[in-house]
């Protein structure tokens, strides 16, 4: 069984996982609307550049990503002003993995836009609203309910994609469990994290159900 | 005395389009369109599909952007292109308050779902006329009042019948206090049973004095409430008059062969 310090170990590992997992989720719907709208902008540089953006991050390796921000960075920082700086590794999960998420929600952001009826925002405009106030309070609003079981989704990738941080120096819930087991030569610790997963991955299904029937209401006959 | 009516005269044109074209790419949907509707005039444009009747109200409010022509709402100009290059720049705010005096409705009644009905008909002048709220939820009411539907205040789109919907449709364009109203089909999405209380909302609006522009193939509601009937045919007006005298004595044979087609 575990000992209390094995069981602090676990905890702090869960934490480690879901403060980055939870912090890219956020940070990436915010900045994922900003890019989505630049995609679908008719504003030629906006939608360069919010094309550019997600073609880079879902075209490599988060695990890549993590190594540029973490390695690179300080290296290219070093060159450049001869002065040496140590990026903080939990920092550097935050950013990576928010820019990371931010150019999957703004995928799931775009499509879901781009699925409310055209009517809505022309009934909008017709109504005397400008573009901006159309998005903001009709368009944007009815994407929501759209919007929660791809970011459930996605916030359940996170969680499992968390585990690669063990390469920049951070203890999350996997490489925790890891180092217990080849100390010990058990495997149960394996099962603890399973358990640890599955356990955080069911409340999130249900508290996004959930989220889902709210959002929903408005459909419901 | 003949310079002050014709100031009256003036003062009472609606809307005026002077030979108005719309391109789609090659395509000439329409192709050279002159009217004007004076106040309190009821307009129904009839034609067959394609003819280009929707694509003529959308021009009117700037969902399209005519080619060639122009456009004036109330003698004011609105918009004069040429070859597709504009004559006259309409500003932002000048295109915004131009939708406000051109209230319109669609065929899909195009309610917003995530709002109530009286969120519906209040969302616009909340945020476009920035109003005081107490004053516009008031106004509101009092619109789904006159359609009959203050009970249904708090209901959400969905949970109406299609008659219902387009109704409160009609409330929320007229609470932006529109100088002229304009219809796109908004019978046509309806069950037979539901048509009659839509008319019957524009029949009171009609009554009520409203400029009003209305595509319908509604063609005894026309016979019935119209001052005009204008009939288009591939993108021209192909005939125009009182109902008596495009319906029951057309005289072109395009508009013979159309009215026996649909009646
Ligand atoms: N956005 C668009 N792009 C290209 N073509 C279009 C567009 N909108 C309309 N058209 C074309 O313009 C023509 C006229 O269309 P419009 O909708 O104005 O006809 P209508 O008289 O309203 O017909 P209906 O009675 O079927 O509603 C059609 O051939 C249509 O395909
Ligand atoms: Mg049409």
């Amino acid at each position: 069984m575990l000992n209390s310090t094995q069981l602090w170990a676990i905890v702090n590992g869960t934490i480690v996982t879901l403060e980055i997992a939870i912090v890219a989720i956020i940070f990436g719907a915010i900045f994922g609307i900003i890019v989505a709208l630049g995609r679908i902008s008719k504003n030629k540089i906006a939608n360069g550049l919010s094309w550019f953006y997600i073609w880079f991050f879902r075209g490599t390796p988060l695990l890549l990503q993590l190594f540029m921000i973490f390695y690179a960075v300080p290296i290219i920082y070093l060159n450049a002003t001869g002065k040496t700086f140590q990026i903080d590794p939990m920092i550097c999960a935050f950013i990576t993995f928010s820019l990371n998420s931010t150019a999957y929600l703004a995928e799931i952001i775009r499509s879901a836009i781009e699925s409310i009826d055209h009517g809505q925002m022309e009934a909008a405009k017709a109504l005397g609203m400008n573009y901006h106030q159309a998005m903001m309070k009709i368009i944007i609003p009815q994407t929501f309910k759209r919007l929660v079981a791809p970011i459930g989704n996605e916030l359940i990738m996170l969680l499992k994609d968390t585990s690669l941080v063990s390469t920049i120096a951070l203890f999350d819930l996997l490489r925790t469990v890891k180092t217990m087991a080849s100390a010990t030569g058990n495997w149960i610790y394996y099962v603890y994290a399973a358990v640890v997963y599955l356990f955080l991955t069911t409340i999130l299904q249900v508290l996004f159900d959930k989220l889902e029937m709210k959002f929903g209401i408005y459909e419901k006959r | 005395m003949t310079l002050e009516n014709s100031e009256t005269n003036k003062s009472d044109i609606m809307v005026r389009v002077v030979n108005i074209k719309k391109k789609f790419g090659d395509l000439e949907v329409l192709k050279g369109i002159n009217f004007q509707v004076t106040r309190g005039e009821v307009i129904c444009i009839i034609g067959p599909s394609g003819s280009g009747k929707s694509t003529m109200l959308r021009c009117l409010n700037q969902l399209e952007r005519i080619t060639d022509g122009e456009i004036y709402v109330e003698e004011e100009l609105m918009d004069k292109r040429k070859n597709d290059k504009t004559i006259t720049h309409i500003d932002n705010d000048r295109l915004q308050s131009l939708r406000c005096d051109l209230g319109m409705v669609f065929q899909n009644f195009n309610l917003f779902p995530h709002l109530t009905v009286l969120e519906n008909v209040t969302i616009a002048p909340r945020i476009v006329k920035k109003a005081d709220i107490s004053e516009i939820n008031q106004r509101g009411l009092e619109l789904l009042d006159m359609i009959g539907l203050k009970e249904k205040a708090d209901e959400f789109p969905v949970r109406l019948s299609g008659g219902q919907q387009q109704r409160v449709a009609i409330a929320r364009a007229l609470a932006m206090d529109p100088k002229i109203m304009l219809f796109d089909e908004p019978t046509s999405a309806l069950d037979p049973e539901l048509v009659g209380e839509v008319l019957e909302t524009m029949k009171n609006l009609a009554n009520d004095g409203m400029t009003m522009i209305i595509v319908t193939h509604e063609i005894g509601f026309a016979r019935e409430v119209a001052d005009r009937v204008i009939f288009m045919d591939d993108g021209f007006i192909c005939e125009s008059g009182t109902p008596e005298e495009v319906i029951l004595n057309p005289r072109e044979e395009r508009t013979q062969s159309f009215l026996n087609k649909i009646l």
